[in-house]
């Protein structure tokens, strides 16, 4: 007999055992779910809010930072503009991230499936990627800020000599570079821990289209 | 959420169960892991319940939201059995595994088919169930021909399991 036909037959004869009662299913409809989407949704909830925070505190929270944001932007209107395209760019976040979450759904074929929830941890990225760029940027944007137009740094810092000054600029840029890697890092191992599973069954269905 | 819809819905899970059963039987090897993932399945069916139609039939919509639960969705893989690829199936079995009667057999292709990657344990269920390639290939998303040559090559691969 061949294999699988052995297989069937004994398969069959599984069909006829019930196990559960209506009695054992009804507690389980109300039980957590463990899915890999509702993990992925409320990591990208804790993201949002996070960078939002961060963005925003200090502005709030601290008159003298505020004194010292708007000194340095000293347009007014500069520094209007950069805030509202900042809450613009979130916001047009958050909608494409309910999109996408919108779109995932358990009755589509498994390859749509997973193309839907790696569309979405795909967004996630690109927001985390934005703030990362944006942290940068405005660490490095700060620094020259500081340098040339704050007056009690700008007097100190005309004290120091260039080979210094260079010393410097690479030491900032440098721990810049650091903070953002290790964030990076640590997103790559949040994702690839979570997604590695469907990852590797996402690439064996891509498999079986090149073949 | 309304009583009513609660009841229809367990009344069905309970006359279908037996699909679900089968998904967790490929996907897991312990008595844990089995009822681990026959509840995410039922949470998930539960949650897709209201936007199912009558229009397809309850026990073919099982067969996808039990699949795309095990393939996709399910977190908590670190208890059922680490996949690999099919090449290095034949090397685990030992020589003492093979045997005339049905039942060794048997013992020996399900430890084969455990053995699979998830896909391929995917089209081993929905072959064993009598699904056509055209139902196949619009669960998984993949071309008839991709899962018929697919499948083939499982087939082939049993066989020499038994009769090496």
């Amino acid at each position: 007999m061949d294999g699988l036909d052995l297989l069937k037959k004994d398969w069959d004869n599984e069909s006829s055992k019930k196990k559960l009662s209506v009695k054992d299913i009804y507690p389980m409809l109300h039980k957590k779910s463990s899915s890999i989407v509702k993990t992925l949704f409320y990591i990208s909830i804790a993201e949002l809010i996070f960078w939002i925070l961060v963005n925003s505190i200090p502005y709030f929270t601290s008159d003298t930072y505020k004194q010292r944001l708007d000194g340095v932007f000293q347009n007014d209107f500069i520094f209007k503009s950069i805030t509202i395209i900042s809450y613009a760019i979130i916001l047009l976040f958050i909608y494409l991230l309910y999109k996408s979450y919108k779109s995932i759904s358990i009755t589509d074929s498994a390859k749509k499936l997973m193309e839907s929830i790696l569309k979405t941890r795909k967004i996630i990225k690109y927001y985390v990627l934005y703030n990362l760029i944006v942290a940068g940027l405005s660490l490095i944007i700060g620094f020259y800020y500081a340098l040339h137009n704050a007056p009690n740094t700008a007097i100190d810092f005309a004290s120091i000599s260039d080979k210094k000054m260079v010393l410097i600029i690479l030491v900032i840029t440098l721990i810049t570079a650091v903070f953002v890697l290790v964030i990076w890092l640590f997103y790559k191992l949040i994702y690839g821990l979570l997604l590695k599973r469907l990852n590797r069954n996402y690439k064996e269905l891509k498999k079986l289209e090149v073949e | 959420m309304n009583k009513e819809l609660e009841h229809s819905f367990v009344e069905l899970l309970e006359k279908h169960q037996n699909i679900v059963h089968k998904v967790c039987r490929l996907y897991t090897n312990n008595y844990d892991a089995h009822n681990d993932l026959f509840q995410e399945i039922t949470i998930q069916l539960w949650k897709a319940y209201p936007k199912f139609r009558g229009d397809a039939k309850f026990s073919t919509w099982m067969y996808r939201v039990g699949l795309n639960t095990a393939i996709t969705l399910y977190r908590k893989s670190k208890r059922s059995i680490k996949t690999q690829d099919f090449q290095g199936v034949e090397f685990k079995i030992k020589a003492e595994d093979y045997d005339d009667t049905e039942e060794q057999q048997l013992k020996v292709l399900y430890k084969a088919v455990h053995q699979l990657n998830d896909i391929d344990k995917a089209l081993v269920f929905l072959y064993l169930e009598d699904k056509n390639y055209n139902e196949i290939s619009e669960t998984l998303g993949i071309t008839q021909v991709n899962a018929r040559v697919k499948m083939n090559r499982i087939k082939t691969k049993l066989r020499t399991i038994l009769n090496p």
